[in-house]
């Protein structure tokens, strides 16, 4: 189509895929991504990320992708977002989390409201889980748009690894652009919950893991709460398995959320234990507030691009140490959208030991995105 | 002499004393204020509230009046020192916009400015410049102006009127965003009668209201004196110009853009020799406006098209505004003037040359500049020069190499660690590398220039010092705890990435160290040395995430040239980013790509421990606050207010309370903070106390509260001092990294490949503008608008006709397809515009945000002839809705059959169809005869292929026609052409020719279309219906009354024509008869004849006789009135005597 090449941006290595994908989507620039897995024995792309590449697909209007015979090199031109609902089968090679991330990051700007079904591992131990998403990635959403009515993420029914049968339901309203913030204040972390979910094993388990996982959190603060969710039947997925989400609140409505599923026995991971299981989510949760920030380390992410989209007016706020995958997001974002943030160590004039480690500000003059497919009466 | 007498009386004075200015003064003290409610005081029935309904409809009044008052409220984002002020002057040719702008320029600057030529900017304040435009008489460069301009000078003849060039440009202003407009009358010397003067005046006014807005000002200028308006009238005038206030265009405050007052032609010579074509390096010279210019933006040259910015860079400004402000008005070395295209202007410093103008002619031979020259850019450059970097460039090659292998060696594995300290870094290692590079910095920049050896020594010294103190100290301070997470992450990982994250954190400091040296050779930089010093560890942070980062060509550019300009830090660069992609190659290339810090199941240490329970210890509601939250500090805080001398007891009195119920842990931290409050001075508290305080009032004191519009107002103004301050104490060079190109900078932005034709064909004269463009809006779509055909325009315009569309920056060539949204929210196809109504209309153009205003133009030549019968040019106008890949146009379409056969209520069709595939795509759809008989198709029948059964409600008949009406998918063809009007040649940019209409070519080549047939028009011939004879039944022909029935016997008629009359032939006797009565009646008629003349006589004389009588009458009684009435006033008289 009418595109100026020079326009292009290329990559290489399917590393950041997603990222790239979600950042030329939004920008409308198209991509070329070349040597994907040339020296594995299967080149090429996986089964995740053509699926993801079809959601793509579904959720916009114009895209077009080419591949090369064996799949190596990408050519991705962007169309428009469209939205509405879309019903799509995750591949079981990833979490359903893989998904719903890019589409938290894409269902602000659609055309229509974002009623996405979404089908497959509901958590695994590389992918943040639908919990996660639901406690932290969409928490991080609220503080950038005004009004949140319309956002919501229905867990349906779980689903392990390795057959998945996990469902869930996103929906996402659609805005003109998200608003800057001033996020500098994290508070103290005033209450823990969490869910304890056993699909298809004793029911037993989820107790085991609770009470450990309290065991260790209790020495910290007494509010600490945490469900079991029942699941009976076709809401219980196909695999068996459990698996721990706990999420810690603080006095500023921030959350830090970490979890913990078990290993698949059946395709010869060694058995997991539910104690140890619980032990390792709360530690892993002690790990988070340590970390600390107004954002959560895995939806750093969201964050980011909802700063970089928003109004031309400077956006701060305060995170904790960014991660691999959130240096690199901005190193993308510069590329997409030309926009550099400025980072810098958060300078306190209060003595804060014992409040975790050292907290990174990161400062930016938002692009002034807006949504380009909605339309107007 | 009596007049004056009253102004002579003495003036009454005011007691000052005495028993009623004692009550009065009383009083005023009483309230502080005069008292002013006398009369309710007096008479307080009078005020009481009486009527509810009036006070409740009273109150809603005010209400409305308030909210009518009450804007969205917008985040201001005017910069500290905004852009000169855009003054376009507008009007049609022979209205004297020349002189105008000369007697402005000449009253602002006191100079005379002769051939002025493009933008001139002059300083007309302390705080306000201006650059005025003159605009051409040019469809295009009304357009490209109106999109500019702050305030447009609209010029008009009065002695002729308004023209139609005053009303378009009006109308273009409306769809872009209106700017200020100003009316301006000339041509009033003109006018001699001064009755017309005035009239004329007053209907040019009331007409300039109805277009802008009531009470829009108007200016006159009554005539020239020796070539010039009159002093005073452009005086005012300019007075009025630089008061002026401005109100944000949407359009503009999202936009940036630039009026391009100056260009390079940067292309080398040579390539020009050879191929006068060739593609060109074009430099364009103006100061930003609207918002940021960011350099990654794509922008659009109206009149030429997309173009990608390849660099820009921040120059000093050529026309600055007075630096302090000592006097009340300008001096006269302040008042600068600043036209390149015009040959004004003074020495320009550019990022590689000095430009000085030599007055008129412009010549662009920027690179050979002789010796003197290069000294005096030397002198005054900021950068670094050619001779600096050449040798710079020896030095960094050494260092960069030996750099390379360094990082060769380290750096094998990816950037992991977010944090930049490490344990195994330790302070005597560091402090022996930096001594070690030191001194091979000396030795190298022995064969140096000798005064920068010393200089970088001493520095170094001092400098070294200092970090290594302000080094140390940093990690004291932030590792005590961080030291301990470190170790733990690194247990927690594989040794291997330990080494390498160590690794890359040395490798990140010898970089900024470099980095740092380098900055220090540079003059103008070392100033600044303190500051980055302060900042370093920010610059590692954004260092460690966008790799070198003061280079601004990162990542880009793959293939570098070995482009003179961009100096050794380009080498030096190079290097690094070649080592970064090998990196990334390696090793990041082809992992799984995880948003999560650490997968789930990585092995995590305890933090039970109680080590690592202190570092995570007041993250908790149940560990210490912070001061200014802690609740037994603020108690403290509130009992020093009370009482300052006792704060110590009391402090010491709360700390024992609050020991009691907290833990021991708490204690520790208590006993340390009161060792802290003890500590500081007065000085502090009485800061915390202010804080406090602050914090206090934003909470309580604001009454305000409830009013969401006020609420509102007060975020906004907030976020835009925000946006004002937080970069103020940034480099200039990172903050336009970060946050762009402020408007106000001026600025010099490089395109590459350039068409010759841009240089060529350069007209100064057109405005040269260069619009930023946002993300996705440099991309091509399906614009969905909304569009009217403007009222003033004679045609209706016609679905597939191409028209030219203003809409964003761009000016466009497209093919529009008409339609109109059904209830049923369905585009239907429109063939024509609707007169008087809004329609929709989709074309392929580029993707504008929704609510844009655009127009539409079918020709935009400037063509004498053409102009006048086409009027007004701008054939509709409308604004942006959505936008999309893909249209949904849906035409009419009806499906003829007929029937075949036809049982009861069943019926064979066919020639709706070709095919049987066909039918079945349309199995169970309506359909309807012409007689409105509905019905449904059912099933394709095999034998006429096509040919379908179908039921209906009633038995329809052979001779019906059956209607199936459906929809048909029209798409608007993907045509999108940019208008180069400023790639033509100047004797043709205003014939710029596009695609032309399907009835253009037609009227061109002489074709006509061939006429229906059955169209044409024909005689009308009507055959004779023979109708069948009446036959009455004998019975009813008895019944009927004899006047009706029917006469057997020859009628009259056929009588007179069937019946041959026999001649008669009188006897002689009858003849005489016959002759008789002949004669008897003639005298008889000629009798009459006479009588009726006679009667005809008298009644006229009569008439005259009456007539006669009638006047002598009336004389009679008119001598009689008059003789009244000069009797009466002669009594009058006498009476008026008398009295």
């Amino acid at each position: 189509m009418s595109v100026n090449r020079e326009n292009v941006l290329s990559y290489k290595g399917s590393n950041f895929f997603r990222q790239r994908l979600v950042l030329s989507v939004l920008s409308g620039k198209p991509i070329f991504i070349s040597d994907i897995r040339i020296l594995e024995d299967e080149p090429g792309l996986r089964e995740f990320e053509v699926s993801l590449i079809r959601l793509l697909d579904k959720i916009t209007n114009g895209t077009t992708v080419e591949l090369n015979e064996t799949g190596t090199s990408v050519y991705f031109l962007p169309g428009l977002l469209y939205g509405g609902e879309v019903d799509h089968d995750c591949s079981l090679e990833r979490g359903v989390g893989y998904y719903l991330e890019a589409l938290v990051m894409l269902g602000l700007f659609c055309k229509q409201p974002l009623k996405a079904t979404l089908k497959g591992v509901t958590s695994n131990n590389i992918d943040p889980s639908v919990d996660l998403v639901k406690t932290s990635m969409l928490q991080t959403m609220r503080k950038f748009i005004l009004d949140d009515e319309g956002l919501d993420l229905k867990i349906s029914k779980r689903g392990l690894r390795p057959l998945g049968g996990g469902e869930v339901i996103f929906k996402c309203p659609i805005r003109k652009q998200t608003r800057p913030v001033q996020l500098s204040d994290f508070g103290m972390v005033k209450r823990i919950r969490g869910t304890a979910y056993a699909l298809r094993v004793s029911p037993a388990i989820a107790n085991r893991m609770v009470d450990k996982a309290k065991g260790v959190l209790l020495q910290f603060i007494p509010d600490v709460y945490i469900n079991t969710d029942q699941c009976r039947g076709k809401q219980s997925g196909k695999s068996p398995g459990f698996g721990i989400h706990l999420v810690a609140e603080t006095t500023m409505d921030v959350c830090y959320s970490s979890e913990q599923v078990s290993n698949v026995v059946s395709i010869g991971e060694e058995t997991s234990v539910p104690e140890d299981l619980g032990a390792a989510a709360a530690q892993r949760l002690l790990y988070e507030i340590y970390l600390g920030g107004v954002i959560d380390s895995t939806s750093q992410s969201v964050a980011i691009l909802c700063m970089a989209l928003g109004d031309k007016d400077v956006s701060k706020v305060v995170m904790g140490p960014l991660s691999d995958y959130s240096i690199w997001f901005l190193r993308h974002l510069r590329e997409f959208f030309g926009i550099t943030f400025k980072i810098q160590h958060l300078e306190d004039e209060e003595e804060n030991t014992g409040r975790g480690c050292k907290k990174i500000l990161l400062t930016c003059v938002g692009i002034g995105y807006t949504n380009l497919s909605k339309r107007t009466i | 002499m009596e007049n004056a007498e009253p102004s002579k009386q003495k003036a009454h004075r005011d007691r000052h004393s005495g028993r009623k200015t004692d009550k009065k003064k009383a009083k005023k003290n009483a309230d502080g204020a005069i008292v002013e409610n006398d009369a309710k005081q007096k008479n307080p029935k009078a005020f009481a509230f009486n009527s509810a309904i009036r006070a409740e409809r009273r109150f809603r009044r005010k209400q409305d009046i308030n909210t009518k008052k009450e804007h969205i409220p917008l985040v201001d984002r005017t910069p500290i020192e905004p852009p000169p002020l855009l003054v376009a002057v507008v009007g049609p040719p022979k209205v004297g916009k020349t002189t105008l702008i000369n007697s402005l320029i000449k009253l602002f600057t006191k100079l005379p400015l002769t051939d002025i030529k493009g933008p001139v900017t002059i300083v007309t304040g302390k705080k306000r410049r201006i650059t005025f435009v003159e605009c051409n008489n040019d469809i295009n460069s009304m357009i490209d102006l109106a999109k500019v301009a702050d305030l447009a000078l609209l010029l008009c003849d009065a002695s002729f009127g308004f023209e139609m060039e005053v009303f378009e440009f009006l109308n273009i202003c409306q769809v872009h965003g209106m700017p200020k407009i100003m009316g301006v009358l000339t041509h009033l010397d003109m006018i001699k009668n001064s009755k017309t003067l005035k009239t004329t005046k007053k209907t040019l006014k009331h007409r300039f209201w109805t277009e802008v807005y009531p009470g829009a000002k108007l200016f006159y200028l009554s005539g020239i004196l020796h070539g010039e308006y009159l002093k005073n009238e452009s005086k005012n005038l300019g007075r009025f110009i630089s008061v002026m206030k401005f109100r944000p265009l949407q359009w503009r405050t999202t936009h940036s853009y630039l009026v391009g007052d100056r260009y390079e032609d940067l292309t080398n010579q040579e390539l020009i020799r050879q191929n006068p074509k060739c593609d060109r390096n074009v430099a364009l010279y103006g100061y930003v406006r609207g918002v940021p210019l960011k350099k990654e933006n794509w922008v659009h040259i109206p009149g030429f098209g997309d173009q990608k910015i390849h660099d820009v860079s921040f120059l000093p400004d050529p026309c600055p505004l007075p630096e302090q402000l000592k006097k009340r008005a300008l001096i006269e070395k302040e008042k600068f003037i600043y036209a390149p295209f015009s040959g004004v202007g003074g020495i320009v410093y550019d990022k590689d040359a000095v430009y000085v103008e030599l007055g008129g002619s412009h010549s662009y031979k920027n690179r050979e500049e002789d010796e003197s020259n290069t000294i005096v850019a030397n002198l005054l450059d900021v950068k670094e020069t050619l001779d600096e970097k050449m040798k710079h460039s020896e030095l960094q090659i050494f260092t960069g190499g030996d750099k390379l292998t360094a990082e060769d060696i380290d750096e094998s594995d990816s950037l992991i660690a977010p944090e930049k300290n490490s344990q195994t870094h330790s302070l005597v290692d560091e402090k022996f590398k930096q001594l070690l590079k030191k001194s091979f910095e000396k030795v190298n920049a022995g064969d140096r220039i000798r005064r920068r050896v010393v200089f970088n020594d001493k520095e170094n010294v001092d400098s070294d010092h200092d970090e290594l103190l302000s080094d140390a100290e940093d990690l004291e301070k932030d590792n005590d705890s961080e030291v301990d997470q470190q170790d733990m992450e690194n247990e927690e990982s594989d040794s291997e990435k330990e080494v390498a994250n160590s690794a890359n954190e040395e490798t990140d400091e010898e970089e900024s160290e470099e980095d740092d040296v380098k900055w220090k050779d540079d003059l103008m930089k070392k100033a600044r040395d303190s500051f980055f010093e302060r900042h370093s560890s920010n610059q590692n942070l954004m260092k460690l995430v966008y790799g070198s980062f003061d280079n601004k060509k990162a990542m880009e550019t793959v293939g570098m040239e070995e482009g003179s300009d961009d100096g050794i830090g380009e080498l030096f660069k190079k290097v690094s980013r070649n080592q970064h992609e090998i990196r990334e190659n390696k090793d990041i290339i082809n992992l799984t790509e995880s948003s999560l810090s650490l997968p789930w199941d990585s092995v995590m240490t305890d933090w039970t421990d109680p080590q690592k329970i202190i570092l995570i210890s007041n993250c908790f509601v149940t560990g210490k606050w912070k001061e200014s939250e802690d609740a037994s500090e603020l108690l403290k805080l509130d009992d020093a207010d009370l009482s300052d001398k006792d704060s110590e007891v009391f402090g010491d009195f709360e700390d024992l309370e609050t020991g009691e119920t907290h833990k021991a842990k708490d204690e520790t931290g208590e006993k340390r903070k009161r060792e802290e409050t003890d500590k500081p001075s007065d000085t502090a508290l009485i800061e915390k106390k202010k804080k406090l305080k602050e914090r206090f009032d934003a909470e309580y004191d604001n009454t305000d509260k409830s009013n969401h519009y006020e609420e509102l107002k007060m975020q906004n103004e907030k976020q835009s001092q925000l946006n004002k301050t937080v970069f103020e104490d940034m480099p200039e060079d990172m903050r336009v990294q970060i946050e762009g190109f402020r408007p106000g900078m001026y600025v010099r932005i490089e395109f590459k490949n350039v068409p010759a034709e841009f240089i060529q064909h350069f007209d100064p004269t057109y405005p040269l503008i260069i619009g930023a463009l946002n993300m996705g809006e440099e991309n091509i779509g399906y614009v969905n608008v909304k569009i009217k055909k403007h009222r003033w325009y004679k045609k209706i315009l016609k679905t597939n006709d191409p028209v030219i569309i203003s809409l964003g920056w761009r000016r466009f060539q497209t093919i529009p397809y008409y339609s109109k949204l059904e209830d049923d929210m369905k585009y239907r196809y429109l063939k024509y515009t609707p007169e008087h109504l809004a329609c929709n209309a989709h074309f392929w153009g580029p993707i504008t945000p929704q609510g844009t205003g655009f127009l539409a133009l079918q020709v935009i030549q400037s063509d004498q002839e053409a102009m006048k019968h086409i009027g007004f040019r701008i054939a509709a106008t409308g604004s942006v809705q959505e936008l999309d890949k893909s249209t949904k146009i849906m035409k009419k379409l009806k499906l003829i059959g007929h029937p075949l056969k036809i049982y009861k209520k069943t019926a064979f069709i066919k020639g709706m169809f070709n095919s049987s595939l066909e039918v079945a795509r349309f199995e169970g759809a309506r359909i309807k005869t012409v007689s409105g008989i509905r019905g449904q198709i059912k099933k394709a029948v095999n034998k006429p292929e096509g040919c379908f059964r179908a039921t209906f409600e009633d038995k329809i008949l052979l001779s019906d026609i059956v209607f199936c009406r459906t929809w048909y998918k029209v798409d608007a063809p993907q045509f999108y052409s940019p208008v180069n009007t400023l790639l033509l040649p100047p004797d043709k940019k205003g014939f710029w020719k596009g695609l032309r209409s399907t009835g253009e070519i037609k009227r061109e080549l002489g074709i006509r279309n061939a006429a229906n047939q059955d169209s044409m028009y024909t005689d009308i011939e009507r055959e004779q219906k023979p109708f069948k004879p009446l036959i009455i039944p004998n019975k009813l022909q008895k019944a009927l009354p004899y006047k009706d029935k029917p006469k057997h016997g020859v009628k009259l008629s056929e009588m007179k024509k069937g019946v041959q009359r026999v001649s008669v032939i009188r006897e002689p006797h009858e003849q005489k008869i016959s002759t008789m009565m002949k004669m008897l009646r003639s005298s008889y008629d000629q009798k009459q004849s006479k009588l009726k003349e006679e009667t005809k006589k008298r009644l006229e004389k009569h008439r005259q006789e009456i007539e006669a009588i009638e006047a002598d009458k009336g004389k009679k009684l008119k001598q009689k009135k008059k003789e009244v009435f000069r009797r009466k006033s002669k009594a009058q008289q006498k009476e008026k005597e008398r009295g």
